[in-house]
């Protein structure tokens, strides 16, 4: 006889994240597990071969050889891929986030020395304006005493495949209707990029990393994509305003999300950060110095827990 | 609707709590002398006590193995203004008395007592040497019947075992069960000689498990005790350890206790206090994943362009999460591990505290 499989009760020890160890030292009771997830970051599902020619025990013979790392407790480094529940098992295509760069407004910077495949943000009317300078250059309103019509980021959510159809509306198990966004809280802060009202920060950890909850219905952040093939530059319809049109996604949509950034006072009274965590000094087509600092925005659905990274460059202009 | 997070239940938290032991050994060659210049041993200019290392202490590698020190009660017999460092040995005594037997009703500090009941006058230990182990070796408390202590009763040399005599071991033999809880530091038990110490053997002294302190009367040692003086030319107290309690400083009388030991070993103990989360993946659950790599052109990669093909997904790590979402640990598999809806799994993630 063979032995039984005993593999499907295991124990695991836990390592408390900074974060968590943060809160059990506050002894405010803030330290309370109440929930759990599975993570898969170190999992590349491109190696899962589901046409191997010796059967379906190879399909991921090299997934399960993957080596697995030990924890990090940095909270914001790990579970950067979270398992999904479904109810439906005969799913063939997920939703993703997608950065939409089809409108004018929404664009990173292109090619250019002080930056390219990356928003710019100046983080003071100085700044914009030698950035204003420049011909062409996409670039974030850090100082927001702008009027509504200044550049945001765009994210699309959906199924960018043409092998649905586009005038089908992505079901709603799938579809985001609130996002969670994470970014660092000393260099900026999130707003509404209609309203210039600035976002509710629900947690800052121990990084300084604020976290940010948006719901569909709360300000102008959330809104449900257009339905409709593509036509041109992502119009899918005539008379359309610039905010409703450009999308950007092949299949059923789900939501776009759009937000601005404020860049904090120390960014603008200080040149500390720039100096200390910075990346230098950047050059400007019109010889214009300018000290730039790289971040990363973290954006998050809560519903599908997919995630996508926006890079973004912090721009002062030297004195 | 699609989710990410699975909420604990009431049924899905449990509480532990492990004791864990480690044996600690504690080799007589490092007491009595293996570096040069005894530079594992630490003596203060206030002479108080004298701190023993398992390395020479300067290094950022020495770690703190005990101290020892030496006393006596104002009411032994050889007590007097004239001893060698005589208020200091009076105050060690105090203070190791007042918090390891305590007070008597008349809140005078009463004296360590042999067989631990007070309640006998003639079996008071009146001189002691005291051992106290650091923390980082006794971590919670010191395990009951492991402690084991063997040296010379009688020992005069400066390094080496020349002079080394009556090697015996005594030891809280019997402590498991038999042990008392009359001091305000816990649990102790009474050292013998040999494991029938019941029956007659002579008391040795005391080990306080939770204080991690031994406490040995100074009538165990007989014979020459002390240290080598440089000056004298001669063994300080050859004639027996009350001659090195007066005569000479609680230094010196640290460094006598050195020479003699032979071997020091006990188990410690930690307490472990664990929440055991119950992390359970059920059939329908945790199938999917969000992990950039799973899609192509939006498409599962797994599902092999078949529609009825069963989602697959891999755990690697588990993450427990606050009502807020903020991770506040993190445990890992070590091997990637197949979840399906053929399967379920229950992941046991231990918390310790």
């Amino acid at each position: 006889m063979a032995f039984l499989d005993n593999s499907g009760d295991i124990i695991l020890d836990a390592v408390l994240t900074d974060a968590g160890r943060k809160r059990l030292a506050r002894g405010d009771g803030t330290f309370k597990v109440t929930k759990y997830a599975f993570g898969d970051d170190e999992i590349d599902y491109s190696s899962y071969n589901a046409f191997h020619d010796s059967g379906s025990a190879y399909f991921d013979l090299e997934i399960l050889q993957t080596p697995v790392l030990e924890a990090f407790t940095n909270n914001a480094s790990s579970l950067k891929s979270k398992l999904i529940t479904l109810t439906n098992n005969n799913l063939l295509f997920l939703p993703e986030m997608v950065l939409n760069q089809v409108g004018d407004l929404t664009q990173m910077a292109a090619s250019s020395s002080i930056g390219a495949g990356i928003f710019l943000a100046a983080v003071d009317l100085d700044t914009e304006t030698a950035l204003g300078a420049i011909s062409n250059l996409k670039y974030l309103r850090g100082d927001q005493t702008s009027d509504n019509t200044v550049p945001y980021v765009r994210v699309d959510q959906g199924l960018d495949t043409d092998k649905l159809s586009p005038t089908n509306r992505l079901s709603s198990e799938l579809t985001e209707r609130q996002y969670m966004i994470q970014m660092d809280n000393r260099l900026g802060m999130l707003v509404d990029a209609f309203t210039q009202t600035q976002g509710t920060v629900s947690f800052v950890d121990d990084d300084q990393i604020a976290t940010y909850y948006l719901t569909q219905g709360v300000g102008q952040y959330i809104k449900d994509c257009l339905v409709g093939p593509l036509t041109g530059t992502g119009n899918v319809g005539s008379g359309k305003t610039e905010s409703d049109g450009n999308e950007l996604l092949a299949g059923p949509r789900g939501t776009k999300l759009r937000f601005g950034l404020k860049s904090s006072s120390n960014l603008k009274a200080s040149d500390y950060l720039f100096d200390t965590i910075g990346q230098g000094t950047v050059t400007d087509a019109n010889a214009v110095d300018y000290k730039a600092l790289d971040t990363t925005i973290k954006i998050i659905g809560i519903t599908t827990g997919y995630s996508i990274d926006i890079p973004v460059r912090y721009l002062k202009k030297t004195t | 609707m699609a989710n990410s997070f699975k909420t604990l239940q009431g049924e899905d938290t449990a509480t532990t709590r492990t004791l864990l032991h480690e044996a600690i050994p504690i080799t007589g060659t490092i007491v009595s002398g293996t570096y040069v210049d005894d530079a594992n041993i630490k003596t203060f200019s206030h002479g108080m006590y004298e701190a023993v290392y398992d390395y020479p202490y300067l290094s950022s590698s020495a770690n703190h193995i005990f101290d020892v020190t030496a006393g006596y009660s104002a009411d032994w017999f050889g007590s007097s203004s004239a001893n060698t460092q005589n208020a200091k040995k009076i105050n060690i005594y105090n203070q190791m008395a007042q918090v390891l037997v305590g007070y008597d009703t008349g809140s005078q500090i009463q004296e360590f007592d042999a067989d631990g009941s007070t309640s006998t006058s003639t079996d008071k230990m009146q001189a002691c040497i005291f051992v106290n182990f650091a923390r980082l070796l006794v971590k919670d408390e010191i395990k009951k019947n492991s402690f084991r202590l063997s040296l010379a009763t009688s020992a005069s040399a400066l390094h080496g075992d020349a002079n080394r005599g009556i090697l015996k071991t005594i030891g809280d033999y019997g402590a498991q069960t038999d042990y008392l809880t009359n001091s305000p530091a816990g649990e102790y038990g009474l050292l013998y000689t040999s494991s029938d110490g019941d029956a007659g053997e002579m008391i040795a002294g005391h080990v306080y498990y939770q204080a991690g302190i031994a406490v040995i009367t100074s009538s165990f040692f007989s014979g020459a005790f002390g240290q080598l003086s440089a000056s004298a030319g001669y063994y300080v107290g050859k004639d027996g350890i009350s001659n090195a309690l007066t005569g000479t400083t609680i230094s010196e009388i640290a460094n006598g206790f050195r020479f003699t030991v032979d071997d020091i070993s006990f188990n410690n103990t930690t307490e472990l206090n664990s929440t055991i989360y119950f992390c359970r993946a059920n059939n329908t659950e945790f199938n999917y994943s969000a992990n950039p790599t799973y899609l192509s052109s939006s498409e599962i990669r797994v599902k092999g362009q078949n529609p009825a093909a069963d989602p697959v997904s891999y755990i690697t790590t588990v993450g427990l999460y606050s009502p807020d979402n903020e991770l506040l640990a993190v445990a890992k598999l070590s091997e990637p591990l197949k979840k399906s809806p053929s399967n379920e799994l229950t992941l046991r993630v231990r918390l310790d505290y």
